[in-house]
């Protein structure tokens, strides 16, 4: 086989034996996962808080988020014309360019990766739509594994009450409805998410994901996860004094991938409450 | 065909029926003339008798304005790249291709998932993972390879226009000279191509010749494939 030498040599993971650094970066990869309204969005953003607070170099980024492909996705989501496999494949294709111009790039220079959902989540559903799991795992095997990986649990009410009483409608492919499991669309997502939840169950052991109570109060549920991440923490990457734009500059880390940090500290009342 | 065989574990929602029909797939480098033959053939077929269906890359009603944008930036990766086509490519499989085979027609596709699997090597993403995301793909009942040697491509794509960033491989070579780069992107591929064909069974075509003779060599090998067509 040819291979012509660029400047981009592709590093798979252990599975082809191929990983960049052999998988040893200097920086931190945290990952968040759990069904919708699990709260983990909520326990991620109060993390990276407090990370800046301590002024370490943060890099956050989210499931379905590349600036390259999710309008497809978006596309597809909207005209219903995802199938199972066009729903696993265009969102790998998200994932991966994530993996090359965020996610990578970000923990080779030191910082600390922060994600909003990774692979577990395509994992699960894809799984639950009836996508061959092996080949979910081959495919994704050019994520980097993370340092840490926390699963919110939280039994289906409390996840519908909470999306209930907050946030938007329930989407056509949220709930499963491409699945044809019920037309009522509550009735759908119960046993699409109920689906996702045996998905979880199942991996927090083969991935080892910490699971966390997810019906505790907030600030507990915190508290839990600050004590996990605190020993990771020792080397982390820490802006001194130079601005935290400076510091990501130094780090190679720039352009639009980057989010501007959280600027704002907690409150006292946010402190109090932890 | 008349049983769908995949290359590997069998996707989800199209498994199961019969399919009657026959997968032809042309494959090439670019400028080797296979969308004149194409067009050659789908008018021989119909002339024969033949409900025919032609579908090729960056075709599919989800993805195919989404490469062609991300194509048009700089910071798309080779493994981004491929699992974009990989969704355009199952669209058009499940979509097209698949319901063709099922109702007894001809699918003719230009392009299939070796081109995909070529240009991803060159840029070094594993073969091993490359086939292992491919596994879905249904086994197509012939391969037809248009090979040409690079020296004859570079003529016949300057003829209709000019060099292109993603044909002269300018995403991953760096080199100034874009004539170079082109050869060294386009012999690469070749490379691959003919590898590709041992491992796959290619029925390999000279495409040097004229588009007559092309033409009649191919006529051949689609009339072998169509044998027992519609005897059941």
């Amino acid at each position: 086989m040819t291979r012509l030498q660029g400047h981009l040599a592709y590093k798979m993971g252990d599975r082809y034996g191929m990983h960049p650094d052999d998988g040893e970066y200097p920086g931190t990869l945290i990952i968040v996962e759990g069904i919708d309204g699990s709260g983990k969005s909520t326990q991620i953003d109060l993390l990276q808080k407090w990370l800046n607070s301590r002024n370490l170099v943060t890099v956050f980024t989210e499931w379905n988020s590349s600036p390259i492909v999710r309008r497809t996705t978006k596309r597809g989501k909207t005209e219903e014309l995802l199938t199972p496999m066009s729903f696993s494949l265009i969102h790998a294709a998200d994932f991966a360019s994530r993996v090359h111009a965020q996610i990578l790039p970000a923990l080779r220079a030191g910082a600390t990766v922060l994600a909003d959902r990774y692979v577990y989540t395509a994992f699960a559903r894809d799984s639950a739509r009836g996508v061959n799991r092996d080949w979910l795992r081959r495919i994704y095997s050019f994520a980097v594994q993370p340092t840490l990986g926390l699963y919110f649990k939280v039994p289906l009410d409390v996840s519908i009450q909470r999306i209930n009483a907050g946030r938007e409608e329930l989407g056509y492919y949220e709930s499963g409805q491409d699945m044809g499991f019920s037309n009522d669309r509550e009735e759908s997502f119960r046993i699409f998410q109920g689906r996702l939840l045996d998905e979880y169950d199942a991996m927090t052991e083969e991935f080892g994901l910490m699971t966390i109570d997810a019906t505790q109060p907030i600030a507990v549920q915190q508290q839990l996860v600050r004590r996990y991440v605190e020993p990771l923490l020792e080397d982390a990457m820490a802006v001194r004094g130079q601005s935290l734009p400076e510091a990501l500059g130094k780090a190679g880390l720039s352009g639009r991938y980057i989010r501007p940090p959280m600027s704002r500290r907690p409150t006292e009342q946010e402190v109090a409450d932890l | 065909m008349d049983e769908i065989k995949f290359y590997g574990h069998t996707p989800p929602s199209v498994a199961g029926e019969p399919t009657p029909g026959r997968l032809i797939v042309i494959e090439g480098t670019d400028g080797v003339g296979r969308s004149t033959q194409i067009g050659m053939l789908q008018e021989w077929l119909e002339a024969e008798g033949y409900a025919v269906t032609v579908t090729g890359f960056r075709r599919s009603e989800l993805a195919a304005t989404g490469i062609n944008r991300a194509m048009r930036g700089n910071t798309l990766d080779a493994l981004t790249l491929n699992l974009f086509y990989a969704t355009d490519f199952w669209d058009r499989l499940e979509k097209n291709i698949v319901p063709a085979l099922r109702t007894g027609m001809v699918a003719l596709v230009d392009r299939y998932i070796f081109s995909i699997i070529a240009r991803a090597r060159v840029r070094g993403v594993p073969a091993r993972w490359l086939n292992d995301v491919f596994e879905f793909a249904v086994v197509p009942d012939r391969v037809l390879y248009l090979d040409v040697d690079v020296e004859q491509l570079l003529p016949r794509v300057l003829a209709v226009r000019q060099l292109d960033h993603w044909e002269s491989g300018e995403d991953f070579l760096r080199g100034p000279d874009l004539h170079d780069n082109f050869i060294r992107y386009q012999s690469a591929l070749l490379q691959e191509f003919r590898t590709l064909a041992e491992e796959h069974n290619f029925v390999t075509i000279d495409a040097r010749g004229s588009v007559g003779d092309v033409f009649e060599a191919l006529q051949a090998e689609v009339r072998e494939a169509l044998k027992g067509m519609g005897d059941a």
